[in-house]
């Protein structure tokens, strides 16, 4: 199938094995065709390999990297955000939370236990309990699902386009 | 001035954060790619377009470079994925008016012809428009072979190809090269007698 110009080709680029390259180059020192072919393709090749390039415009690595600080500059801030700070506020919250919680539930238990601490007379000490019960703590623990509840809608809406 | 840093050293310092690396890389590159880019959109305005759609896609997937092939052999491949979605949108975007393109393109060609012909041209001149009458594919083959130092193995990465298709591409490349260029000179010499 190998036509005189596809073996020389092949010699001319080096992937022709051993043996080949030996028996060609035999026939072009022999044979007057494989001569004369050889260095019309000589010539061809020499003139591929110095043909030159192309040059860009003078600004062009200035333009991509101009067009790479625009991009960077218009990524979301969301993008920019370390996860890892998100998660620390959201443990903090959720702790708080857990903490107020076990509070409420345990409140009646906690009334029995008598501890005797000695604070000086001057110093007033808030009443938490008026916190921790009645009307407030109800609103707050109803904000809270309501908070948790648009969060996990949100996180199901984001899983559902990710799938998608 | 070219930077005294490796590719490989580069990417890692572009990766730091350090953008004027990226930059280093660019210019080192941009000439190759932007011939490669020239090899598909035929005009300049457009190869710059190309050629800067693939520095950028370049730096965004910078991380996936995993350094297994030459920087040269990925950053090809990415020209070349850009150039054939740019062809494939322009000729969604100009097909109604394709024919009447291709026989303007065709005057302004055999225009040219008679008005370079008291020009003295080199004979890479001749290379040069004998390679831009190609198809994009060829004219990539050729280019990639001869002037981004890149082995058939590696033209075969860039290209998603088999080595030994390559090779025969390769082959029949040249052949329609020679063909033009043969045609290009002949009309030439006619022109000139």
């Amino acid at each position: 199938m190998n036509s005189i110009e596809e073996k020389l080709w092949n010699y001319l680029d080096g992937t022709c094995s051993p043996e080949e390259h030996e028996e060609i180059s035999r026939l072009i020192t022999t044979d007057q065709t494989y001569q004369q072919k050889y260095q019309e393709l000589l010539a061809f090749n020499q003139e591929l390999e110095s043909m030159e390039l192309d040059a860009p415009p003078i600004a062009f690595t200035y333009n991509v990297m101009e067009a790479i600080r625009t991009e960077e500059a218009s990524k979301p801030l969301k993008a920019s955000i370390d996860h890892r700070i998100i998660q620390a506020i959201a443990a903090f919250f959720i702790g708080t939370i857990a903490i107020l919680l076990m509070i409420a539930l345990t409140g009646n238990h906690a009334e029995n236990v008598h501890a005797t601490v000695q604070i000086p007379v001057k110093v007033q000490l808030p009443t938490l309990t008026g916190y921790f019960s009645g009307p407030v703590l109800k609103g707050f623990l109803f904000f809270d699902v309501v908070l948790a509840l648009f969060l996990f809608d949100g996180y199901l809406r984001k899983k559902h386009t990710v799938v998608l | 001035m070219q930077s005294k840093f490796s590719d490989i050293e580069l990417i890692e310092q572009t990766l730091q954060g350090n953008q004027a690396a990226y930059a280093d890389l660019v210019k080192r590159h941009q000439r190759f790619v932007f011939t490669l880019a020239m090899r598909f959109t035929k005009t300049r305005e457009d190869a710059e377009e190309v050629a800067q759609d693939s520095f950028i896609k370049a730096y965004r997937s910078l991380q996936s470079f995993q350094g297994q092939s030459k920087f040269s052999t990925w950053l090809y491949s990415i020209v070349y994925t850009t150039a054939m979605t740019f062809l494939r949108k322009r000729r969604l975007d100009t097909s109604s008016i394709d024919d009447a393109n291709n026989h303007l393109q065709l005057e302004n060609q055999s225009g040219g012809f008679k008005n370079d012909l008291a020009e003295n041209k080199s004979r890479s001149y001749y290379v040069n428009q004998a390679i831009e009458q190609l198809m994009p594919d060829d004219a990539m083959i050729i280019t990639l072979f001869y002037k981004g130092e890149q082995s058939l193995e590696e033209i075969a990465v860039t290209l998603g190809l088999e080595p030994n298709n390559v090779k025969v591409k390769l082959f029949r490349a040249r052949q329609r090269l020679k063909e033009k260029l043969e045609r290009n000179l002949k009309h030439e010499v006619s022109e000139l007698i």
